[in-house]
């Protein structure tokens, strides 16, 4: 669930490297099996042998609970999916609308998990229905937002043909628009596919009867660590799969069109260039969350006792009696919290944007490392928190370990795409002065990559604050995440809501914050991304 | 692919001008005339707004002030009718269709019948036989060009206007389209507006040649070409085309120095 625009055409880059990969992924095995040899007796590590054992020895159980997410990450992949394609269709047909639906599209992508998981379980009761509307709220965001640019990815010149045999926006959707689209849609679902899967498990979390998030929750209650590291190989698996089976797809399906038609605008083309115009923004989406909000309870008639309205909760903040112990309350978990996450969101990114980096002054390495890279940059956060709490114990590095874990691998794959995007014809002039490794990379890679980074870099900020939410509830006990998780078990829903609403719009202005310093970077540096 | 429309049809300008939004002026208020059935050349330098003119009569502009008269009747109506075709400086093909693809979607916007063999003539005609199923990618800038001209002549415009239609294609081509494509629109009776910068290709293949000043475009010459059809390459040695192609240079260099003095007060 990162940078969705930013390496549209990694799919492509996988298939054709197929030794590659196995030569890395059995480097990766083999680091592995080492590692746990060394570490037996710490009861943190499970071979991958030990993992293959348990696997064959469970394999009813797993198959039934992998068999029960699967279906609900499918369910929700559709409904997502169906609903980006949806908002998209909106975006286009009316264009002033675009800015408010992309904004409150992003409140809702921007939605804590951990916190929109139990409201979801009290609304829908038992059955699938949080762990669906998990997983289709983890994807519709990054099908909108790549699947926006592919509507508008085509030269005017396109759009002057059609309108010259006196033909009009609807010959100009079918014949160039919907065409265009095709390589940034798949981009989206490529990334949607294995984000499904990690919204469903997290859904399982809130009180589901089967599937991998409940067998994940009772793994890491009782310490089982061939269990935790048995789910977790499956869970990577799954969603590695996932991604590149919608990568071979796209491949087959897009054989007539190159991935990517055009120079494309990789990054977000609607990014804010102006303060005032960011502020007109959260205005207008401000009302409109708010309209939804109150329409949202009142349509559904959900119960007052736990679906609290923006002026109960504003209540709760401001009026209310103890309104100043839960503004500190609040304020102590948020501050807590951001001790982790800003750390780990900028050494994710630094060590990101630095191996891909690395990668281009050695290629040699790349090869095998990028395919890995891909592989695991779909890893679910429900199953690397276990993982990195058992290594790393219950403290702050392991959670700035993952945090930085989660943000790095999305960064690293869309840099090094990014990276490749440098102009070979002005690589070949510097190239024809003789010019040093060094300077190439300064003044022709690092500019190339800077929209991938800054697409990377945005999306990371949802990313980091799931990643931290997810393990300060299921691991640390700590920061806001295990604040909304106390509140929702007791019952505190005053609490809860205010902390979704403020992790919400923090998240989101600090979204639009990274898209402001783009838009400034971006101008000098490729102001073509900005038109 | 017969139309019930009546024969090729007149363009008349009257004040054209175009100001772009940012204050630009790209076009200073012209009368332009074209006659039905006749081949006209706008020649002028880089820049001077020939383009935005053939835009406007195309409606793809909007005028700042003046009116534009296709037949009697708005470009709007024309465009309408699907009428006309523009075949673009750049070629603009669809890259997931092939040459025929790209074709016949020209066909199916205009509304009109596709025909596989009136098709394959075309492309022959351009040169790109076996290319019909290539895909623009796979093709140099100039066979690119080639087909956006098939396309533009595909659906039988009554007004064809070319811009820059040859940049990219080499010498020899050239030639061969120069010779060739004349001979289908007087065939056809089409009125064409072609813009060009090369002085030789449009006294070869135009009724009339008008050479445009430095923006804002003003008329700085406005000659007939009375050489007689079909033109052949060997044409160009001929005293007659000489003395057209002198005078036309000599007006674009006329044109030149009103900014060169412009500059020089600055």
């Amino acid at each position: 669930m990162t940078g969705a625009p930013a390496h549209a055409a990694s799919g492509a880059t996988v298939s054709g490297s197929g030794r590659a990969t196995g030569f890395g992924l059995l480097l990766v095995a083999l680091g592995w099996e080492a590692a746990a040899r060394a570490l037996s007796g710490a009861f943190v590590l499970a071979a991958p042998s030990e993992v293959a054992v348990y696997l064959v020895e469970n394999r009813g159980l797993m198959l039934r609970a992998l068999g029960e997410t699967l279906s609900n990450a499918a369910a929700g992949f559709v409904i997502g999916n169906v609903a980006a394609l949806f908002l998209a269709g909106i975006a286009l047909i009316w264009p002033r609308s675009e800015r408010i639906v992309l904004g409150v599209a992003l409140v809702v992508f921007c939605l804590p998990l951990v916190a929109t998981g139990p409201i979801l379980r009290v609304i829908f009761g038992p059955g699938d229905g949080p762990q669906i509307a998990l997983a289709a709220l983890a994807v519709y965001y990054t099908t909108l937002i790549p699947l926006l640019v592919g509507l508008r990815a085509a030269p005017s010149a396109w759009f002057d043909l059609i309108r010259s045999y006196g033909r009009g926006a609807f010959a100009a959707l079918v014949h160039i628009r919907l065409m265009a689209s095709l390589p940034y849609l798949f981009s989206g679902l490529q990334i949607a596919a294995p984000a499904a899967f990690l919204g469903a498990m997290v859904g399982e979390f809130t009180g589901a009867e089967r599937g991998m998030g409940v067998l994940t929750i009772r793994a890491m209650r009782a310490l089982d660590v061939e269990m935790t590291w048995a789910l977790a190989t499956v869970a990577t698996a799954v969603a590695a799969l996932a991604y590149l089976g919608v990568g071979a797809l796209a491949q087959h399906v897009l054989r007539d069109a190159p991935p990517i038609i055009l120079a494309p605008p990789r990054a977000d083309i609607r990014v804010e260039t102006h303060l005032s115009r960011l502020g007109d923004s959260v205005f207008g989406v401000s009302a409109a969350i708010l309209v939804l909000w109150w329409g949202a309870i009142a349509v559904f008639n959900l119960n007052t006792f736990f679906a609290k309205t923006p002026d109960d909760v504003l209540r709760a903040l401001v009026w209310a009696p103890d309104a100043a112990q839960t503004r500190a309350i609040l304020l102590a978990a948020l501050s807590e919290t951001a001790v982790f996450l800003v750390p780990g969101y900028f050494a994710g990114l630094a060590a990101g944007a630095g191996l891909a980096i690395l990668f281009v002054l050695v290629p040699a390495i790349a090869g095998t490392a990028m395919p890995v890279a891909i592989a695991l940059r779909s890893v679910p956060i429900v199953t690397s928190a276990p993982l990195i709490v058992l290594l790393l114990g219950r403290g702050a590095v392991a959670t700035v370990v993952l945090v930085a874990v989660m943000i790095f691998f999305p960064t690293l794959v869309a840099c090094i795409h990014g990276l490749r995007q440098a102009p070979g014809q002005v690589i070949d002039v510097f190239d024809s002065y003789a010019a040093s490794r060094v300077q190439r990379l300064l003044r022709v890679h690092i500019p190339a990559m800077l929209p991938a980074f800054f697409a990377a870099a945005r999306m990371g900020v949802p990313t980091s604050v799931l990643a931290v939410t997810v393990v300060e509830w299921l691991a640390t006990g700590n920061g806001i995440g295990s604040l909304m998780a106390l509140s929702a078990s007791l019952s505190d829903y005053d609490l809860l809501w205010s902390a979704v609403a403020l992790v919400s719009a923090l998240s989101a202005l600090g979204y639009s914050g990274v898209g402001l310093i783009e838009a400034r970077v971006l101008r000098v540096y490729a102001p073509e991304q900005l038109a | 692919m017969a139309h019930n429309f009546d024969g090729p049809p007149g363009v008349t300008c009257a004040g054209l001008a175009k100001v772009w939004p940012d204050g630009l002026e790209a076009v200073r208020p012209t009368d332009l005339s074209f006659a039905p059935g006749q081949t006209t050349a706008l020649v002028g330098p880089s820049g001077c707004g020939k383009s935005t003119i053939l835009r406007l009569i195309a409606g793809l502009e909007i005028p700042t002030a003046g009116r534009i008269e296709i037949g009697g009747q708005p470009p709007s109506e024309m465009l309408r009718q699907a009428g006309l075709s523009v075949a673009f400086q750049d070629p603009s093909l669809l890259p997931w269709r092939s040459v025929r693809g790209n074709i016949e979607l020209a066909l199916l916007l205009a509304r009109r019948k596709v025909d596989r063999d009136a098709i394959d003539q075309l492309i022959a005609l351009v040169g790109l036989e076996g290319f019909a199923e290539t895909r623009p990618a796979e093709l140099s800038g100039g066979m690119r060009q080639r087909a956006a001209i098939a396309r533009a002549l595909a659906t039988e415009p009554r007004l064809l206007l070319l811009d820059e239609p040859f940049g990219a294609v080499d010498e020899l081509t050239r030639r061969q389209l120069a010779q060739d494509l004349p001979s289908i629109w007087e065939a056809r009776g089409t009125t064409t507006i072609l813009v060009t910068h090369s002085v030789i290709e449009a006294v070869m293949l135009s009724d009339r040649v008008i050479v445009l000043s430095p923006r804002p475009a003003g008329i700085v010459l406005d000659i007939a070409v009375d050489l007689q059809r079909p033109r052949v390459p060997e044409d160009t040695r001929r005293p007659e085309f000489g003395a057209l192609v002198d005078a036309i240079f000599e007006a674009l260099a006329l044109g030149m120095v009103p900014r060169d003095r412009l500059q020089a007060r600055q």
